[in-house]
């Protein structure tokens, strides 16, 4: 039975206030991306308003600016290597955590989604120490190199992935996984053709959310990228730490359409409010 | 084997051998034990080290880098800083986040999605970018302060950027959908019934929350405000930017430690760090439950 609304005067003024907070929250949240695009617009150098006037001339020096271009191709690279490990180690883990019985499962489990609660400069300079340390007893270059840059990311992309892998199996019906097993499917056969199918969309997400953490992360990265070696958000702070212009915010809006559209592509496999 | 063949049967469900269980769950355990516990273990082992100019660091235990940072009024000072910053945030983010939560928690619109992308899009792009946006509206020629002198509000451009202030700002917008996701999660699974209850029996709006809605989405506004501090306290792109060289909290502290190669102090700082996070956490967390029990 659902019980029929009331609707007296100070309801109406309530839910009218409720709209106006909320929308004026909404707004700050992207307020300053609005004003990042706006800017990326400008005609002139200085960011001053009001502008003098509007040109794509910075999209277009975007592809020229040597510093963005091989950050951007980095974030990619290591993203992708960074989300292709954690899902070949993530994957199996969740399903272990979900169908799974054996002791400390629970305390695996959170051990799995801490590198999400570390805060990133602990992370990173940890990280940092650690190759240090281990350069000195093995003598591997790990410091600043690329694999260590990778191994850093993996260590983010774990969390989404056994986040977002757990949630799409704890949904799926068990019994279907039985069925085939009673129908003489043995665990791998069961796994193949049905936990896996089941669990692709889980999987679709875990994969995009660990490439978008993996690309915009920076507090961690900072303590990993070697001399000529910048990933893209780095670049960008270290450009902002100098000055603010259209050049920069160019380079920004680009980023925001390539996440945007990450996120976009991940949304058509799962919905983005379940998960996130 | 027969002790654990024992143990077993303690389960109704068939357990996983040992072997298969580690070989699935090993790789990844082993990945975040190695690459994560093992190098926090020696950073810590690394704040009770001491600083040489000529060696960099010497081997040693002592609690010299915490007794100097707790001695140092500068070094309080941006613990302070950044605790204060951190609070105020957290409670700005809550009474921001509440409305918009419950918006998206109850709306039946069928761009509810298109919505929560808008509030998830800016957490992903980063902060750097986000600060950038404040750079613009902040800059002595930006767009408050030129609005502010058109309407005549102010005649000389206001110093905003590398103020407190618009660290505030920033990091408040980089909280806020963390606030929003952790409650409209919550507020989503509390029955709609329960507020039309409230109301038909004559509870105003006000009152329905404060007796209704805001005990039972209490455990979302634990977390969320937890979460928040924890991000307030880390934060280090936004006070960097917008804060400028001069304004200092603790994360930047750390980074910068490390930048002049005293290892030992700027990892007893993150140490310092974390213990202030997590414990203030922890402490709220079992004050607010105990308060909420009785």
């Amino acid at each position: 039975m659902t019980v029929v609304p009331r609707w007296t005067s100070s309801r109406v003024v309530g839910r009218m206030a409720l709209g106006t907070a909320a929308g004026v929250s909404l707004a700050y949240i992207l307020l300053p991306m609005f004003f990042v695009i706006w800017l990326a617009f400008f005609a002139q150098e200085i960011p001053s308003f009001p502008p003098e006037g509007y040109s794509l001339k910075w999209f277009r020096a975007v592809p020229g600016n040597d510093r963005f271009v091989k950050g951007f191709f980095l974030s990619l690279q290591v993203a992708v290597l960074a989300t292709s490990i954690g899902l070949a180690i993530g994957v199996p883990a969740a399903v272990c955590l979900v169908r799974g019985r054996f002791a400390g499962r629970e305390a695996v489990n959170n051990l799995l989604l801490l590198p999400l609660i570390v805060p990133g400069i602990v992370l990173g300079i940890a990280l940092y120490v650690f190759h240090v340390e281990t350069e000195i007893v093995t003598g591997w270059p790990i410091l600043g190199s690329l694999g260590g840059l990778v191994a850093g990311h993996v260590l983010i992309a774990i969390p989404w992935t056994v986040r977002l892998i757990t949630a799409s199996l704890v949904g799926m019906d068990r019994a279907v996984e039985e069925a085939a097993q009673s129908l003489g499917a043995d665990r791998l056969t069961t796994f193949r053709r049905i936990t896996l199918p089941g669990i692709l969309p889980g999987i679709v997400a875990a994969a995009l959310f660990g490439f978008i953490a993996s690309f915009g992360n920076l507090e961690m990265s900072l303590f990993l990228v070697g001399p000529g070696r910048t990933t893209l958000p780095i670049a960008i702070l270290q450009y902002l730490e100098w000055k603010i212009d259209p050049t920069i915010a160019a380079v920004s809006v680009l980023q925001i359409l390539f996440i945007g559209g990450a996120m976009l592509l991940t949304d058509r496999f799962v919905k983005i409010g379940r998960v996130v | 084997m027969a002790t654990t063949a024992a143990a077993q049967f303690q389960s109704d469900e068939k357990p996983t051998s040992v072997l298969s269980a580690t070989t699935l769950i090993g790789p990844a355990t082993v990945f975040v034990v190695a690459g994560l516990l093992l190098p926090l273990a020696i950073l810590f082992r690394y704040s009770f080290d001491k600083v040489d100019a000529r060696r960099i660091m010497i081997d040693t235990f002592s609690f010299d880098n915490y007794v100097k940072f707790f001695s140092d009024p500068y070094y309080t000072g941006v613990l302070a800083t950044t605790l204060r910053v951190a609070a105020l945030c957290t409670v700005i983010c809550l009474a921001m986040g509440l409305p918009l939560a419950y918006v998206l928690a109850r709306t039946q619109s069928r761009y509810k999605n298109v919505l929560i992308m808008l509030v998830v899009l800016p957490l992903f792009v980063g902060n750097a970018v986000r600060a950038a946006g404040w750079m613009t509206l902040f800059g002595s020629k930006g767009f408050l302060n030129v609005t502010l002198m058109q309407i005549g509000i102010i005649t000389q451009p206001l110093q905003i950027m590398f103020t407190e202030g618009a660290v505030i700002a920033g990091i408040i917008a980089v909280n806020l959908p963390y606030m929003v996701l952790t409650l409209s999660s919550v507020i989503e699974g509390i029955n709609r019934n329960v507020e039309e209850a409230a109301f038909s029996l004559g509870a105003g709006p006000a009152t329905m929350f404060r007796r209704v809605l805001l005990p039972l989405s209490l455990p979302g506004i634990l977390a969320g405000t937890i979460l928040t501090f924890i991000l307030g306290m880390n934060a280090y792109a936004t006070p960097v930017l917008l804060g400028g060289p001069k304004f200092k909290m603790m994360a930047p502290l750390v980074y910068g430690q490390f930048q002049l190669n005293n290892w030992p102090f700027g990892a007893s700082v993150a140490f310092v760090l974390m213990t202030a996070t997590l414990g203030l956490t922890a402490a709220a967390n079992i004050l607010i439950q105990r308060r909420f029990r009785r």
